[in-house]
This record gives C-alpha cells, sequence and structure tokens, in this order.
C-alpha cells in the first residue's frame, strides 16, 4: 500500500532522508521511530504532497505522489503534529469543506461528520469557531477530518499530541479498528510505549537512513545479534541510534 | 524589484516636490503655507503612528506566539517591555517613514537645504517616533484591562476604519478646489486667516515643524529647545509606558487569552444567496469561495476595509458631481471627454488600491492552514482561479458601478461611454488576476496580522506593476480614441494610415492585457506548485 524506493530529500547540503527503501502492506500499522531530527517528518510530509523528494519515489495505493499526486492524495487522511486549521470557521463548516475538497456527496458528508463527530466527542462543540477549541479539540477535529472520506491510508505524524489519555486511548482503538478494516496507518513517534502496543512493524531511521525495519521480535533478535544480550525496545532503540542506556 | 521600489519612492518625491515649488511662488503666502503644510504633515503622521501603535502593541505584547515562552522565562518586565516596544516601534513607524523622508526631503530640495537640515531631519524624525510609541503601548495596555485584546484589536480596527473614512469625507465635502476659485477669494482670506493661528503649542507635531523648519533656511533659531522638548517628552512617554507595562501587563495579557474575538457566525440568508448563484461551480470550488466568504466575514480586520472603500467610492463620485467644467466655455464638449478617458485610468488606480487590499493577500490569507489545500486532492489550479472569481465579481461590479457613474455626471458621448466600460472591464480582470498572481509568488502564510500581508514589499511591487499597466493601457489607447473621436466629431473617414495606427494600437493593447491576465496567474502557480511547507 505504501512503497518508498531510494527516496532521498536534501535541504541544500543537509540530507534529511537518504535512500530509504520500505514498503507497508495493506492493513498494517507502521512506526517510524527516530531521535529528533531524524528525518521522520520530512518523509511523512513528502508521503503526505507537502514536500517534493529530491530522488527517489514514494508511492501510495500504487500511486506515485510526484507524478499521480491527486490519486495519491485521495488515498490519504492526513494527520500533522500541528493542527493548524482555518480558526474563522466553526468546527462542522471545516469538516463540510473538507468533504468538498475530497469530491464526497452531501448526503455522505453529514453522515460521516455526525459519526465522527460523536466518535472524537466534539459534538457540542461543532457550532464553535475553531479559534476557541483547546489545542486537543483542535487535534481530534483534524483526525475527524482526515477520517471523513474513508481513506485507505492513514499518515499521522506524531498522533498523540496534545490528547489526554482518554483522548490517547481513542485514537488507538480507532487506529486498531481501522488497521482491522484494511487501512493502513503509517505513524511517526518519539513514544516507544505506544509504538509497541499499537504497530505491526517498526522502522528505526537515523540521520536520515533507515537502519531497521521489522517486527519487535525481529527488531530484537538484531539486538541480541549486535549486543549478545537480550532487551527492551528503548535498549533498542537507543543501542542502533548510537545512544547508551547511560545518555 | 527594488529599483522600481525606488522609483515609486521618487515619484513621491518629485510629486510633493512640484506642489511645494509651486506653493513658494506664492508671494507672502507662500512661507506660511509651506510651514503649515509641514505641520499638517507631521500632525497627520502623529495620529497614523499613535493608531498604527495601539493596534501593533496589542499583538507584540499581546497575541504573538513568542510572547508565552517569554513570559514562562527568568527575565524582567522592564526588558520584555524594551524589546517588544522597540519591535511595535519599527513594526508601526516603517511606513511612515517611508513615505515621510521623501517628503520632507522634497522640502529640503525646494529650499535648497544644507546637509545639516538632512541629518536635523534623520535626528527629528526619529525622535518624534519615540513619542506615539510609547503613547500607543500606554494605550493599548489600559486598553487589554478593560477589554480582552482579540475584542479590542477588532473593535480598534474598525474604529480606526471609521475615524479614517470619516475624516476623508469631511475633508472632501469642504470642497477645498473652491479656495483656488476667485470668485471665492474672500473666502481663501478666511482660509489664510485661520491657516496664521498657531497650531496647538502642545502637540509633538508642531515641536517637530518649529525644530526642522528653521533648518530650510539654515537658521537654527529655536531648533534646539524644540528638539529638546521632542527628546524629553518622547524618552517620558517611554519611561511612562514601562511604569504602565509594569502596573498592567501581566493582569492584560492573561485577560487577553479569556475571550474569543466577536464576529458573525451565523448569515443563512447570505449563504443560501451565494449557495444559489455559485450552481454552476464545481463543489470543491464552491467550497473554497464559501469559506473565504465566512472567514471574511467574521474577520473584523478584513470587512472594516470596505468601511474605507465606501469612502472612497462616494468621494470618487463626488468628485466628478462637482467637477467645474461648465465654466471654460468653448471647451467642455473636449474637456468632458478627455476626462472620460483620464478616468479609466484614474478608476483603474482606485481598482488596484483596492485589489492590494483585497485581491493581493487572498494567498497568503491561506495562512499555515494552507497545508490542508496542499495535502488535498485538489488541483492548486483550482484554488488560485476559486481566489480569482471571488475577487473578480465585486471589482468588476465596482468598477463599471464608477465608470458608468462618472461619465454619467460628465455627459460624454456613447463612443466614449462604450470605450471606458470596455476597457475597464478588461482592465479589472487584468488587475485581479495580477492580485492573485503576484499575491502567489509572494506568499505570507506565517504573518500573524493581515494587514502586513499587502503592506510587504511583494503589496509594493504589485501596486508598482499595476499603476505602470494601467499607464500603458492608456496611453496606447489615448491615440487611437484621438482619431476616432475626432473624425467622428468632424463627420470625417480614418484615412487607411489612421486605420493602420489605430489596428496596431489596440492589438498592442489586446496583447499587454491578455499578457497581464495569463502571465501572472502562470508564474502564481508555478511558484505555488513549487512550495514545499
Amino acid at each position: 500500500m505504501i512503497q518508498l524506493i531510494e527516496l532521498t530529500k536534501r535541504f541544500g547540503q543537509l540530507v534529511a532522508v537518504d535512500h530509504v527503501d520500505l514498503q507497508v502492506k495493506r492493513g498494517e500499522i507502521f512506526g517510524f521511530l527516530g531521535p529528533n531530527g531524524a528525518g521522520k517528518t520530512t518523509t511523512i510530509k513528502m508521503l503526505a504532497g507537502l514536500l517534493k523528494p529530491t530522488s527517489g519515489r514514494a508511492l501510495v495505493d500504487g500511486f506515485d505522489v510526484v507524478t499521480y499526486p491527486m490519486e495519491a492524495k485521495r488515498a490519504i487522511g492526513f494527520i500533522p503534529d500541528q493542527p493548524f486549521l482555518y480558526e474563522k470557521l466553526t468546527g462542522i463548516e471545516f469538516l463540510r469543506f473538507i468533504g468538498s475538497l475530497f469530491g464526497m456527496e452531501k448526503a455522505e458528508i453529514e453522515w460521516r461528520i455526525s459519526d465522527l463527530l460523536g466518535l472524537f466527542e466534539l459534538d457540542g462543540w461543532r457550532d464553535e469557531l475553531i479559534e476557541g477549541y483547546s489545542h486537543g479539540m483542535k487535534q481530534r477535529l483534524v483526525m475527524s477530518a482526515a477520517l471523513l472520506h474513508n481513506p485507505k491510508v492513514i499518515i499521522v505524524d506524531e498522533p498523540m499530541v496534545g490528547l489526554d489519555p482518554k483522548g490517547i486511548n481513542l485514537v488507538k482503538r480507532i487506529f486498531r479498528q481501522k488497521s482491522e478494516e484494511g487501512v493502513t496507518i503509517f505513524l511517526s513517534t518519539h513514544t516507544l510505549e505506544i509504538a509497541q502496543q499499537l504497530c505491526h512493524r517498526l522502522g528505526i531511521i537515523n540521520g536520515g537512513k533507515l537502519i531497521a525495519a521489522g517486527t519487535i521480535p525481529e527488531l530484537m533478535a538484531v539486538l541480541e545479534d549486535k549486543t549478545d544480550q537480550t532487551g527492551t525496545l528503548e535498549s533498542l532503540f537507543l543501542a542502533l541510534t548510537g545512544k547508551s542506556l547511560h545518555e | 524589484m527594488i529599483t522600481l521600489a525606488l522609483l515609486f519612492w521618487v515619484v513621491i518625491f518629485f510629486l510633493f516636490y512640484k506642489v511645494l515649488v509651486y506653493f513658494k511662488s506664492i508671494e507672502i503666502l507662500g512661507e506660511i503655507l509651506l510651514a503649515k503644510l509641514m505641520a499638517v504633515v507631521f500632525l497627520t503622521f502623529f495620529l497614523m503612528l499613535v493608531v498604527s501603535n495601539i493596534i501593533t502593541s496589542l499583538s507584540t505584547y499581546f497575541l504573538s506566539e513568542d510572547t508565552k515562552l517569554i513570559l514562562t522565562l527568568p527575565v524582567s518586565t522592564e526588558k520584555v517591555y524594551l524589546s517588544k516596544y522597540l519591535i511595535t516601534l519599527a513594526h508601526s513607524s516603517w511606513m511612515v517613514l517611508l513615505f515621510g523622508i521623501p517628503v520632507f526631503m522634497a522640502y529640503g530640495a525646494v529650499y535648497g537645504a544644507s546637509i545639516g537640515y538632512y541629518l536635523w531631519l534623520a535626528t527629528i524624525l526619529l525622535v518624534f517616533l519615540l513619542i506615539p510609541g510609547g503613547v500607543g503601548v500606554m494605550i493599548s495596555m489600559s486598553l487589554v484591562n478593560l477589554v480582552p485584546a482579540r475584542r479590542a484589536r477588532g473593535a480598534l480596527v474598525v474604529l480606526f476604519v471609521l475615524v479614517l473614512a470619516a475624516l476623508y469625507l469631511f475633508f472632501r465635502f469642504l470642497q477645498p478646489e473652491k479656495l483656488v476659485n476667485p470668485e471665492k477669494f474672500s473666502e481663501l482670506i478666511d482660509y489664510l486667516a485661520m491657516l496664521r493661528l498657531p497650531t496647538s503649542p502642545f502637540l509633538p507635531s508642531h515641536w517637530a515643524t518649529r525644530s526642522l523648519f528653521p533648518l530650510l533656511k539654515g537658521q537654527f533659531d529655536e531648533s534646539m529647545f524644540f528638539f529638546l522638548l521632542l527628546l524629553s517628552s518622547g524618552l517620558m512617554s517611554a519611561l511612562a509606558g514601562s511604569w504602565v507595562c509594569r502596573l498592567l501587563y501581566y493582569r492584560g495579557w492573561s485577560r487577553s487569552y479569556e475571550s474569543r474575538e466577536g464576529g458573525i457566525k451565523r448569515m443563512p440568508l447570505l449563504e443560501g444567496f451565494f449557495d444559489f448563484l455559485m450552481r454552476p461551480l464545481h463543489e470543491s470550488t464552491k467550497a473554497m469561495v464559501m469559506k473565504d466568504m465566512r472567514i471574511f466575514l467574521r474577520d473584523a480586520r478584513q470587512w472594516s476595509q470596505l468601511i474605507l472603500l465606501c469612502a472612497l467610492v462616494v468621494v470618487y463620485l463626488f468628485n466628478f458631481k462637482v467637477l467645474p467644467l461648465n465654466k471654460v466655455p468653448g471647451i467642455t464638449f473636449y474637456l468632458e471627454n478627455i476626462i472620460s478617458f483620464l478616468n479609466v485610468g484614474l478608476a483603474g488606480f482606485v481598482l488596484s488600491a483596492v485589489a492590494v487590499r483585497f485581491t493581493y493577500p487572498a494567498i497568503s490569507l491561506e495562512g499555515r492552514a494552507f497545508w490542508i489545500m496542499m495535502s488535498s486532492p485538489v488541483e492548486l489550479r483550482r484554488l488560485i482561479w476559486s481566489k480569482f472569481w471571488t475577487s473578480l465579481v465585486p471589482l468588476l461590479l465596482l468598477a463599471e458601478a464608477l465608470i458608468i457613474l462618472s461619465n454619467t455626471f460628465l455627459h460624454v458621448t456613447q463612443f466614449m461611454m462604450i470605450i471606458s466600460t470596455v476597457t475597464i472591464f478588461l482592465v479589472t480582470i487584468a488587475i485581479v488576476s495580477m492580485g492573485i498572481g503576484i499575491g502567489a509568488i509572494y506568499p505570507r502564510f506565517q504573518v500573524e496580522d493581515v494587514a502586513q500581508i499587502h503592506s510587504g514589499f511583494g503589496g509594493l511591487i504589485y501596486m508598482i506593476i499595476c499603476v505602470t499597466f494601467i499607464g500603458m493601457v492608456i496611453l496606447l489607447e489615448a491615440w487611437p480614441t484621438y482619431l476616432i473621436f475626432m473624425a467622428r466629431i468632424g463627420g470625417r473617414y480614418l484615412t487607411l494610415a489612421q486605420w493602420i495606427e489605430v489596428i496596431f494600437c489596440l492589438c498592442l493593447t489586446v496583447f499587454i492585457i491578455l499578457a497581464a491576465i495569463f502571465v501572472p496567474i502562470k508564474l502564481g502557480l508555478k511558484r505555488l506548485s513549487r512550495l514545499e511547507m
């Protein structure tokens, strides 16, 4: 469902993403881990169409994001880490606007909005201007917008930022449910616990290079090979990104 | 581009130079008029600076994003005050400086002033800015403790625009052109008598004038006294600002987050009407237009500019109504038609001034939410054209209303009416297209205040290009229009050579208009499609 082929992004001299090769299957929840500045957000932005690759390709649902951007974007529900929205629209107006951009039928937009506002507990705020929403509410509104058109792929940058424990629990439940329905989820996170609980497979990126990818047992095996000892996901992450546990 | 900006600056200089040379040539009264004009310029700048500092300080002290971080750091209130004070001064004063410097330089050129005048001018201007800065900050500090910052800013912007519009209408309806009419000479004497009265000696504009004006003639008189008055008041106002800040800042900052900005939330009738009008449009285009319309009506900083626009239109039409053309017997007919032709240029200029506020910022107004458009399956071409149509319809209505009504007041021939309505139709399309295109070439998604969009470099470039374009169209149309007009008046046919000239000029005009419509949109689209967020 998602395929990255030699994907590279340079900003002048800086190589933010360096020849990344990766495949994510249908219905899979793939966690993208890495320290700050490793290239997670850059990769996600290239998938979402906000950045253009310097070289290599990124395919979503079989469509190249550069040569067939409309088809690729139609398959994606994108959730950024910072929920910048049209502050002067109400929640329901914003969702209707997004539905129209994705070419949905009016009736379909209305019942999907009704479902999603209930699911994300924004019912009471539907007619309030977004400028009055808290950060967490804006984040939940962005998630509603991303799920509105029933995307085949959900791309999320730091999904739990700004959410309270109840919200985090809700999002985990929704992602699992979506995954069971065959939706592919590509998420970047710093929170190893969430990655461990939620993801079928993980990829670890450091200095723009994908240094490891696989299921948690597969990655643990890598750790054992490297250090001759068993450990946790945290120790694996630190070992692979070149930092000791004492750092 | 910098050359074009400099050119604009030079034009202001020469315009003022011409006016000042004319004033100076009037015996006895010339000097008084020049001094009074300088006092009026300083007073206007002072009032504009006070209001501008109030609005800017509401943003810098209370609503800007960095304040949240700064207030958590171990930084004293005085330091926060001082840094924000300097930012406020810079943001609210650069425009006044930009337009003020050529005016005062024109004074220097008219009097052949020495280098001392220019050095003194620079000093006076810098010191002059301090007072409205301190006053503005103090007013906004007090205001925010009464009304939360977001509401205060919205209300202030509306108030500011209303005051400007009222002042504009007031001065226009005084009909100052009557003062140059010999029949009204007695009124002129009264007017000058009024001018001889001193302006309030307590106003900084008076001190600045009294300090600067003698230097034009190489005299120093009381310049130092008035300069010290300005300097001490400026420093005192800055110091008083810091006291007020210590007393009121935290309380006001906390209150600024207690409320949202006011605005109209529901407008079912208007929305229903627009929905009906946009039936033929694509669903996503319709959604984009509706979204822009809602945001426009809910943002006081955007819709309040319509008040100024209305004042502008009323005065524009009033000017044509009171034009004393019938006082020049014999040539009235020609004059009316020539003015009708120049009217197209003038209307084009007014439309550019309107478009720089409403059309040019259209793309930048997407703001940091632009990621939504970029990650949606909507081609940027559709976004650009939706913005184009949203701007074009109201501007076309405005343009045609201006031209048809003013031509009716002028009693022009049917031929001139057709020429001007068709020209303004095409010119408006080009003005809108250039606004959207250049706005897309210079997008400013990160600005916290919408006024910063059109007052930036791109806005200036847009205005310069618009004025150049309108000038070219008028010049190219003038000759063929003259030939056809004169032939019709004389009951003659055009010669073959004249036909060739007419066709050549008109083809070139059409080519320029078409280029102005399509090239900016194409360049803007190219820039946006390369944009990365």
